[in-house]
């Protein structure tokens, strides 16, 4: 018995074909950019959008009588953009001396004013104070009681008193967070002015401005890269994961359609079993190519609008394809063998959920092993089938890749691996294709093998 | 002749279960087998392990010349009994697709599929959807993707199956129309009227067993039935006085008069003869042989069956009525 090419690739054109023309297939392709657009871009804005400006008043117990004054002025709203703009560059401000624009994506600054009580006050009867209804105005948001050792140790005691805080229910987690940054700033420059220093000229000694890292390659310096170096592993990771569904999910459910609709047989009267399995194998890897192709070619536009194109190493692209392609090799035979053993896509779940659980574990492994190349787990993880790929191409895309040794011996594997998970596949596939009745346990995918 | 088909020895079971015992059988080129049974007898397992989509536990099978059906598979055509299509292809789409599978171009399998829907009424279907198409419009385009490829041997498992007597009577017609192109054609079915209407041999096959591999015309002669019917020109005429007619061994009444068993070794002529004296006929003749009671005595006389005679008969009528019904 010979195979016959000429089948095995009409099969393949015509699943191809069919999958890419669908509309699932192009709902699919374009909802990882859309979901990440909506990640990095959209979630934050719509959320922050909605979220009202918070205004109220904030009662002090200065038992000190020295933070007030700090505290008032630290929750101006030009201080509080002050402070968060330091939290979330690393860049110096522009030139100027005018302060860097609020991130469009944070909360709006709140409008809290300070309502200043007796230093004698006992906290606990005003706490009162605090419940009030919703719609009350204004609305009281909370009470902060500076404790009396908060500016001056007391004689012997090595650390500073605090101060504590009492909180209306009906504060957001955002205003509280603004408040404590406010009084921790109001405390340390009291402290600092308590002590015969300017907090301004400390503040300042303490800025050291990170700067991006410059990455000197053949190519050039880039700047920025890290970033991309970070999340490089994880994309590459996501790629693969991506296709392999894709790819896996189609021969999974296609399959169970033929079966279902009963144009199997009418299949296997022009084709053998095999050619039928390698022709739909086939047609799937073209289309999870495909996909990553266009992944690949929207990361790079999107990497040279920023002049990063040239940090993609085209062998890194090149080995995206080839684990790609061996790993789609293994799930997606295995996803075909479920699809060729069951009769309704309810019946493929109890089979799925390994299969599954191994493909995300693999997955999963990508942000971890990015972070440490070169650990001991991370070398090992290389080499043990099927994750192994998922592991190595992590590594690869990592700021410290490995040795080629490694990576092709990761590649051997995985080829190994794929040509006897595709053999037991056929042995399943061929027997099972014409089974009807209750969908079989792994132990019986086993027998059927044995038999063919 | 050469024999296009040959099974030597072959035995297949499944599990515990033996689905063929022992299988001998040589098809030559040119000819129109009915391979019957009733449902469970092996059938399709049998054509299923011509086709290589099952596989032998033993014993050899030769398709067209070649050790197996996978490397002639572009020259057969297959029409299996459980058959579907793609739902979201069009008709001509999907007649193409199977076309192509079997070796010819584009252009060669999409002539000739729209040639036979024209000639199988169905002129307009190619570009519509599958799944727009009514069972019995499918049955006759999956009837058509059978054939599509001009097959030198053609395998039809049931396949008059779901549809009405107009559309059974085309696909007779085409059926004729492969053979005399020189196809030689091989038919299962439980319908035994069917086969004895197409086929010039009977195989038959029981419990996984050949029990009958005859041509129709020496079946005729040698499974005569014996039996007369009579229909009376006078409703009212006294039939039980045929007993009494020599060489009448046993007779029935039924509803349009009654049937005659005949004594073994009797002259059908001289006996008809003889009757027609008795009571006046309105028509006389003797009972055509039918494959379900060919069947029924090669079972009993074997002793191979478990079934009481008249349960077995019982089993083949529901069957045929099933089969003709639907």
């Amino acid at each position: 018995m010979s195979l016959s090419l000429r089948r095995i690739g009409l099969v393949a054109a015509r699943d191809y074909k069919t999958s890419i023309a669908s509309r699932g297939f192009l709902i699919g392709l374009l909802i990882m950019p859309v979901l990440l657009v909506m990640l990095v871009v959209l979630i934050p804005r719509i959320l922050n959008s909605h979220s009202p400006q918070v205004a109220g008043e904030v009662a002090v117990i200065d038992t000190t009588g020295k933070v007030t004054a700090e505290l008032e002025r630290a929750l101006l709203p030009t201080e509080i953009v002050k402070r968060r703009t330091l939290e979330t560059t690393q860049s110096p401000a522009p030139s100027g001396g005018a302060p860097r624009p609020a991130n469009a994506a944070a909360p709006p600054v709140p409008e809290l004013t300070v309502v200043a009580l007796p230093a004698e006050v006992d906290v606990q009867s005003r706490k009162s104070w605090l419940v009030q209804s919703r719609d009350a105005a204004p609305r009281h948001l909370a009470i902060v009681s500076i404790q009396p050792n908060a500016v001056e140790r007391r004689p012997g005691a090595e650390v500073f008193g605090s101060y504590d805080l009492y909180a209306s229910s009906h504060i957001d987690d955002g205003t509280e967070s603004t408040l404590r940054d406010a009084v921790r700033a109001a405390l340390i420059a009291t402290r600092l002015r308590s002590a015969g220093l300017d907090p301004l000229a400390i503040a300042k000694a303490q800025q050291v401005f990170e700067p991006e890292t410059v990455v000197v390659g053949a190519d050039g310096d880039h700047v920025g890269s890290r970033g991309v170096a970070r999340f490089l592993p994880f994309a590459c990771g996501i790629l693969i994961f991506i296709g392999v569904m894709t790819g896996g999910q189609i021969l999974l459910t296609s399959t169970i359609e033929e079966k279902s609709s009963r144009v199997i047989e009418v299949l296997l009267a022009a084709v053998s079993p095999i050619e039928l399995m390698y022709g739909k194998l086939l047609g799937q890897l073209g289309l999870g190519l495909t996909m990553t192709a266009v992944y690949i070619v929207m990361s790079l536009y999107a990497l040279a609008q920023y002049s990063l194109a040239g940090l993609l190493d085209p062998i890194l692209i090149l080995y995206v394809l080839a684990f790609y392609a061996v790993t789609y090799l293994v799930f997606g035979s295995l996803m075909l063998t479920v699809g060729s053993a069951v009769n309704q896509m309810a019946d493929a779940q109890s089979l799925m959920g390994p299969i599954m659980i191994v493909l995300i574990a693999g997955y999963s492994l990508t942000g971890v092993i990015g972070q440490a190349p070169n650990s001991s787990f991370s070398v090992a993880m290389s080499f043990i089938p099927p994750i192994n790929t998922f592991a190595m191409i992590a590594r690869v895309a990592s700021s410290a890749p490995p040795p080629a040794w490694e990576v092709w011996s990761t590649l051997l594997i995985s080829c190994v691996t794929a040509i006897l998970v595709v053999w037991f596949a056929a042995k399943v596939f061929k027997i099972a294709l014409l089974m009807h009745g209750k969908p079989p346990s792994i132990g019986t995918l086993i027998r059927w093998a044995r038999m063919a | 002749m050469t024999a296009v088909l040959e099974l030597q020895d072959v035995r297949k079971s499944f599990g515990d279960k033996i689905a063929i015992e022992s299988l001998d059988l040589a098809i030559p080129q040119g000819a129109t087998y009915g391979l019957i049974g009733p449902s469970g007898a092996g059938k399709t397992t049998a054509i299923r392990m011509i086709m290589s989509i099952l596989f032998p536990d033993r014993g050899r099978i030769s398709v067209l010349g070649q050790a197996s059906a996978l490397d002639a598979k572009d020259r057969i055509g297959y029409l299996p009994e459980e058959r579907g299509s793609y739902r979201k292809m069009t008709v001509g789409a999907f007649l193409t697709y199977m076309g192509c599978l079997k070796g010819r171009t584009r252009a060669q399998a999409f002539g000739r599929a729209d040639r036979l829907l024209g000639r199988l009424g169905l002129p307009d279907v190619a570009t519509k959807k599958c799944e727009d198409l009514s069972k019995g419009m499918l049955q006759r385009v999956q009837f058509v993707a059978a054939i599509v490829n001009e097959p030198d041997l053609l395998i039809l498992d049931e396949p008059f199956s779901g549809l009405d007597p107009l559309s059974v009577r085309l696909l007779k017609e085409v059926i004729a129309e492969e053979h005399q192109r020189g196809a030689t054609i091989i038919f299962s079915t439980h319908v035994m009227a069917h086969a004895e209407e197409l086929c010039q041999q009977i195989v038959m096959i029981h419990q996984g067993r050949k029990v009958l591999d005859e041509p129709i015309s020496g079946l005729r002669r040698q499974y005569d039935t014996r039996r007369v019917q009579l229909e009376p020109l006078d409703p009212d005429a006294n039939l039980l006085a045929l007993q009494t007619v020599p060489g009448v061994e046993s007779l029935k009444l039924n509803n349009e008069g009654c049937e005659l068993r005949l004594v073994a070794g009797t002259d059908p002529g001289a006996a008809i003869r003889a009757i027609a004296t008795v009571v006046a006929p309105a028509r006389i003749e003797l009972v055509r042989i039918r494959l379900e009671d060919v069947f029924i005595r090669l079972v009993s006389q074997s002793g191979a069956t478990e079934n009481s005679t008249e349960a077995l008969r019982t089993h083949l009528q529901g069957l045929s009525q099933t089969g003709v019904a639907t």
